[in-house]
């Protein structure tokens, strides 16, 4: 059986979902066992446009991407968005919540006019998406449970509930309890709560459970004294592009 | 009665010499409540809690346990997994106790599930007399005050030095082989019995259910198709949060695993709970209790009406675990069952 | 050990599509003994590295020596297994659950009503009465499903439509494209066709959760009592030993109590229909 080539590419992001796959050391040389990795960029010089499998990292934010998404999408049997850019637009959707000229001055001052922007996108809002892989960034064993998936032919799957029941796994305290507050009953699950874990609160990178309560999360964070305005921002910081509380 | 007496510093010793011959795990601080945890030294030991985060359950259904070991290739191969190896559980109060010994009966029913009884019967524990309760503790209004079985040894703080009641011939053996006592004085029985009166009285006065545990069942039964479910459940944010910290859940999703060599693999049980959305749904994606409302109330039903069927005594003991993690406060027995009992 | 949960290995010995999506696979044990199932009940099956199924037995007891599985493809496991051939190694648990009333039924009549797939699990009770036929007084078989394509055993529905010992009526929600001559319209609209004495009548319905109150409701304007209808439930089968709590319908595990039902049994549960 030929290995499947697999290609890593990246979009607007700060490339840390990649280098979350690099720092996997001895299990990516494990890896390379049953897969053939043909373009890298965080760890190869080479690059092919044959591939079986694309990773994509990253939000598409400018009209030049599209054509590029497009092309990847054609190459590839397999396209998986990776990090919170590619499945949820992650913070590069922050931008959209503001007018998009004010942005790209605030950005680029002067040369604003030089640089395309538009609304922050997902992958799959310009292309099919086969999987996601969440998070900001994405968990190294996760991609590796991802790959073990594809590679055995089954159907990767995510948790569809909220971080609330991993982080009563993990026997946390509740951070509302510490006198904090965040939108993990909101959030989709499959971090473990690692941040409330490490004493943090949990922010959303994952993005929202399909079928988030909303209303009720807004209401709980109203009686633990946040102002709308501050509602709509822990909203607004991962969940910009899935949309706020109505 | 009949009860050994430990000074505070034989206790102590007598833990540190567990500590020395095997696994033990008690209750320990974190972040300014308590967790079962393994215990590293006997001084690491609290015994004045309210209640632990998550119930001592973890270590008779642990979260994550292996069932099968398989290879793939060449041949297939399968093999059965038990894990089970000694330990001590030190610290468990009653209702939690309550809530093992009703685990015991599940599993044991019908069909005996190998890899639970196994580990139970490695299991030694030391229980112990609450000395305050959480602020959502309702344990009296369901009747998990006192236990009678299911403890090696139990403790009672008689101020600065401890009762002992054993329970088993294994825990008079641990005690006799590992501690220094005397007997008791009838002075240290009558202080225990007056600590024990008292204990009916230590939930606060607003965690009290109107009703006698077997009437719970009836008005839960009268009033299943009350708004209350409904109007409640539009507050749930089907986190699961009401199931996974209680002590009597024992529900599980069970899952397959594959090593990178794609070869061997296992496939191991995890705690699962009625309250995620996906917990009824088949394959072919069809959701057999799909609205949150019928999640909600099936939980109440499930520990009230259909358990309680098979254990003649509800399957909640009152822990308000439950009460405490529901950020939207809907999950609370005691305010969900003083108000159906309101209702016409 | 003895464990509830350790598969025993089987061999494919067939394997054969069926439909687009169902595929038919005959299964012996490796150990040589027999399933011992009793018409109606399911076992669990293994695809080792990507989980278990429950699956309810297509064929009858009175088959010797094998079993048949017929597999729609819905997830993981029945994804994988559909590209198994035959001489593949899966994992079987059980067989689990309660079983049609094949007892009960001697000397009387019975109507099976099997919709879509429902016909595999009824398959195991129709094939059982056609193989002890003088047991049992008239037998009728309803067959329906949403178009020709998703027709089951398609060689045995023609074997039962020739048999004079058997009534079998079959119908086609929507007949698309092909050349079907035969009943078109949901599986209700063959209830004016078929004459029964309802008191000695048994009545087994299979087929899609959608299927039974419509099945139900005719059922009992023919007049056949509760306490004669019998049903096969699905639900989330996950451990097949009632522990797991993902199969409760109320209080019941479908996977003990179930899946096949007394309907008189379960009128009050308000999660079963």
């Amino acid at each position: 059986m030929t290995k499947p080539k697999v290609a890593f590419f990246d979009f607007a992001s700060c490339e840390g979902d990649q280098l979350q796959i690099a720092n996997l050391e001895e299990k990516l040389l494990e890896l390379l066992e049953h897969v053939e990795v043909v373009s890298f960029r965080e760890v190869m010089k080479e690059h092919s446009d044959d591939y079986d499998i694309a990773f994509i990292e990253g939000s598409c934010t400018r009209e030049a991407d599209e054509a590029r998404l497009k092309k990847i999408r054609s190459n590839a049997k397999i396209v998986v968005a990776i990090g919170a850019c590619a499945t949820i637009a992650g913070i590069n959707a922050l931008k959209n919540t503001r007018p998009l000229d004010q942005v790209r001055k605030e950005v680029y001052g002067d040369n604003a006019k030089w640089y395309e922007t538009y609304a922050a996108r997902p992958i799959d809002a310009v292309i099919t998406v086969d999987f996601k892989l969440h998070g900001c960034p994405i968990r190294g064993d996760e991609f590796l449970a991802l790959c073990k998936a594809l590679l055995t032919g089954q159907k990767f799957v995510v948790p569809d509930y909220p971080v609330c029941a991993e982080c009563k796994l993990a026997e946390n305290v509740c951070v509302f309890e510490k006198g904090m507050t965040c939108v993990g009953p909101v959030t989709r699950a499959g971090c473990g709560a690692c941040c409330v874990t490490q004493g943090a609160v949990c922010w959303g990178c994952r993005g929202l459970v399909d079928d988030p309560n909303k209303n009720a999360h807004k209401e709980v964070l109203d009686k633990y004294g946040l102002k709308a305005e501050e509602v709509m921002n822990k909203f607004n910081l991962y969940f910009a592009y899935q949309g706020g509380p109505k | 009665m009949n009860a050994k007496i430990l000074t505070k510093e034989n206790l102590l010793s007598f833990v540190q010499n567990l500590i020395k011959t095997g696994e033990v795990v008690g209750v320990t601080k974190k972040d300014g409540k308590f967790a079962f945890d393994h215990l590293k030294r006997a001084s690491d030991l609290v015994l004045d809690y309210d209640v632990t985060l998550l119930p001592p359950k973890k270590y008779v259904m642990p979260q994550r346990e292996t069932l099968i070991k398989f290879n793939v290739k060449p041949e297939v191969k399968v093999e059965a997994v038990v894990e089970a190896t000694p330990f001590t559980l030190i610290g468990v109060h009653p209702y939690d106790l309550k809530a093992i010994n009703q685990l015991d009966r599940l599993f044991e029913e019908n069909h005996v599930d190998t890899n639970y009884m196994k580990r139970r019967e490695q299991a030694t524990i030391i229980a112990v007399t609450p000395t305050r309760a959480s602020k959502w503790s309702f344990w009296s209004s369901m009747n998990s005050i006192f236990v009678e079985t299911g403890f090696d040894l139990l403790l009672t703080d008689i101020g600065g030095r401890y009762a002992v009641e054993i329970g088993t011939a294994h825990g008079d053996e641990l005690l006799k082989k590992h501690a220094k006592f005397e007997e008791a004085a009838p002075a240290d029985i009558e202080k225990l019995e007056s600590i024990r009166s008292a204990l009916p009285k230590m939930c606060s006065a607003d965690r009290k259910i109107n009703a006698l545990t077997h009437e719970m069942t009836a008005i839960l039964e009268i009033h299943r198709k009350s708004e209350l479910w409904e109007k409640r459940a539009e507050k749930c944010y089907s986190c699961g949060s009401c199931n996974l910290i209680c002590p009597t859940c024992y529900c599980f999703d069970v899952k397959e695993e594959i090593d990178l060599n794609l070869k061997d693999g296992s496939r191991y049980r995890v705690w699962d709970g009625c309250l995620l959305e996906d917990f009824a749904k088949i394959g072919s994606g069809e959701n057999f209790r799909e609205k949150r409302a019928d999640r909600f109330r099936h939980r109440f039903f499930r520990k009230w009406s259909y358990l309680a069927a098979k254990l003649t005594e509800p399957a909640c003991v009152g822990c308000g675990r439950c009460s405490s993690v529901c950020l939207p406060d809907i999950a609370d027995p005691v305010k969900v069952i003083n108000e159906l009992k309101e209702e016409k | 050990m003895e464990s509830l949960y350790r598969p025993e290995l089987a061999t494919i010995t067939k394997a054969a599509p069926m439909t687009a999506t169902e595929k038919y696979f005959e299964i012996k044990l490796n150990s040589g003994r027999e399933l011992g199932h009793k018409p109606g009940q399911f076992v669990e099956v293994s695809v080792f590295g990507v989980g278990e199924a429950p699956i309810s037995v297509s064929s009858s007891p009175t088959k010797k020596g094998a079993f048949d599985l017929v597999i729609r493809k819905v997830g993981n496991v029945t994804g994988k297994i559909h590209n198994m051939t035959a001489g593949s190694t899966i994992g079987i648990r059980g067989p689990f659950g309660t079983h049609f009333p094949f007892d009960e039924t001697k000397g009387k009549d019975i109507l099976f009503v099997a919709g879509g797939i429902g016909l595999v699990p009824a398959r195991s009770f129709i094939n059982y009465v056609l193989d002890n036929r003088k047991d049992y007084n008239r037998v009728t078989v309803l067959f329906g499903c949403r178009n020709p394509n998703e027709r089951l055993f398609t060689d045995e529905l023609s074997l039962w439509a020739k048999r004079d010992d058997v009534e079998f009526l079959e119908t086609v929600d929507k007949p698309l494209d092909t050349n079907w001559k035969g009943n078109c319209g949901v599986i209700t609209t063959l209830f004016p066709k078929i004459k029964i004495e309802p008191a000695n009548t048994f009545c087994v319905i299979v087929g899609p959760p959608i299927m039974y109150r419509f099945v139900i409701k005719e059922a009992l304007d023919k007049h056949i009592p509760r306490h004669h209808i019998y049903v096969s439930l699905e639900r989330r089968m996950k451990c097949g030993v009632g522990k797991c709590g993902h199969c409760q319908i109320n209080g019941v595990y479908c996977c003990q109590e179930g899946p096949v039902f007394k309907y008189s049994d379960i009128t009050h549960l308000e999660e079963a229909l």
